[in-house]
């Protein structure tokens, strides 16, 4: 019998438990929530964002290099830049001269043995859960954060967007330290879960 | 590419005639490094030729072409599947793919009561994994619960689950390329003397000694040992790869399947020149 399998957990990263589940659903054959490619592609923060801009969600362009030289000449300051990197998972840095950008690709880059993400930054950043998608917010910040969770299906995580005037760009995503993940999260969980099963989805786990 | 891959002459040889060979067949072929990513989408197909991990940016580029709609070598599945040895061996036991005894550990396994099970299942010594393994890094051969605790404490560092194995001694392995569901290339990769993997640490030393490459026309390799490293391709997908199989009383099996196989210049090449013209064709196909 093939189940269907939802995987709970505040942190999906690569070869963390939450990776593993997913994984082994798929080897079984079963339909998982989230798919293994989608929690590498979530991670990456190239990847995440070239797969939203994909789907049709709001993203602002980006470059990935470990030179700073690129990064000036192609899209001047100020700058959001993500790590590349199997150790960084959390937050980015926000560059607004070329000294802070040295200071940001050197950190994020481990002294430039990867690449870094970086992306103009043209309003103000703000990062928040999303929990199914259901972020607290409103307006395009609400909208972008459902369609990230359309595609991409990852139920927990903290997501990064830009607002400039009333619109938000997609930058970045991550997971969430488990003492993030609140009573109130867990209850629109539970709603999710309910709403899941009333739909005949045959829940294991 | 990475800078790296051209620090070894018979590597450096080998990329040239990857591109001697594409340009003879009437292609243009460019050596791209991690500056190079934002050309991707100026080229038909992309070649990867560094180690790949879905953690490094080999992955990156490799899931940025294929997104593009690239033909790609090494596609980012095979990267995930090759590049996570629990995932390989969780395929094969589900798909009836031979290969070596193994049994997945997670954190809480690492008691006692549990220790004495896998030594019991897998016998004395045993072989530990870290999921992430390449060009024989993060295997280690243990024959007591204390160096087990020692390397397994290491290799959960970075991942929740690594893989226990029989050991296996063999003089040496078979090395299978394979393209494309068919056998590209066939070698034994040779253990070096008084060790037990083919490349192994030198003793107080960070470098490396590498066993003999002996190829074999593909033609004379035993059939039966193309048939399992077929097999084990066939659950992964049509990509390139390198599939590590051992010859033990009188059967065939799997060790691992690599992406992104070693290819060097007088080595896996020698019997079988043609595979730079097979893998070029593949990719502009």
């Amino acid at each position: 019998m093939k189940d269907f399998t939802l995987n709970l957990n505040n942190d999906y990263r690569y070869l963390k438990t939450g990776y593993y589940v997913s994984m082994h659903a798929e080897v079984l054959g079963n339909r998982v929530i989230p798919s293994s490619e989608s929690i590498i592609a979530a991670s990456r923060t190239p990847i995440l964002l070239l797969k939203a801009s994909k789907a049709g969600i709001p993203t602002v362009p980006y470059l990935v290099t470990g030179s700073v030289q690129n990064i000036i000449s192609e899209l001047g300051f100020p700058l959001v830049v993500f790590a590349v990197n199997p150790f960084c998972y959390d937050g980015y840095r926000i560059a607004r001269n070329r000294s802070a950008l040295y200071r940001a690709v050197r950190g994020l880059s481990m002294n430039y043995k990867f690449a870094v993400c970086a992306q103009p930054l043209r309003g103000e950043m703000v990062s928040f859960k999303s929990v199914f998608g259901r972020c607290g917010l409103e307006g395009e910040v609400a909208r972008v954060s459902m369609r990230v969770y359309r595609v991409f299906q990852l139920p927990i995580c903290k997501l990064h967007v830009q607002k400039v005037g009333r619109e938000a760009y997609l930058c970045g995503l991550q997971p969430l330290r488990i003492e993030e993940v609140l009573p109130a999260d867990l209850e629109t969980v539970g709603e999710e879960v309910s709403r899941m099963s009333r739909m005949g989805e045959h829940l294991v786990g | 590419m990475e800078k790296y891959n051209f620090s070894d002459q018979r590597e450096a040889t080998a990329l040239q005639n990857f591109r001697r060979t594409a340009q003879s067949m009437g292609h243009e072929f460019d050596f791209l490094f991690r500056e190079g990513i934002p050309e991707i989408p100026r080229y038909d197909a992309v070649f990867i030729r560094a180690t790949t991990d879905p953690l490094f940016t080999s992955y990156v580029v490799s899931k940025t072409a294929w997104e593009l709609g690239k033909r790609v070598i090494d596609d980012p599945e095979s990267i995930q599947i090759c590049g996570n040895k629990i995932h390989l061996y969780d395929l094969f036991e589900r798909h009836d793919v031979p290969h070596i005894p193994t049994m997945f550990l997670n954190k809480e396994d690492l008691h006692h009561k549990r220790l004495v099970e896998v030594f019991e299942t897998l016998g004395k010594p045993i072989v530990v994994k870290a999921p992430y393994t390449s060009f024989s890094k993060y295997v280690e051969k243990v024959a007591c619960e204390t160096s087990f605790r020692d390397v397994a404490k290491r290799y959960f560092r970075k991942s929740d689950m690594l893989a226990v194995q029989t050991f296996m001694p063999t003089a040496f392995d078979w090395r299978v390329g394979v393209l494309n569901r068919r056998t590209l290339y066939v070698c034994k990769y040779m253990i070096p003397k008084g060790r037990w993997k083919h490349g192994a640490k030198r003793r107080g030393k960070p470098t490396f000694v590498w066993g003999r490459t002996v190829a074999l026309k593909t033609e004379n390799a035993p059939s039966k040992l193309k048939e399992v490293a077929l097999k084990a391709c066939d659950v992964i997908g049509h990509g390139l790869y390198g599939v590590d199989i051992k010859e033990f009383n009188g059967s065939y099996v799997v060790v691992e399947v690599n992406d992104n196989p070693s290819i060097y210049a007088g080595y896996e090449d020698s019997r079988n020149t043609d595979l730079y013209g097979k893998i070029i064709e593949y990719l502009v196909d």
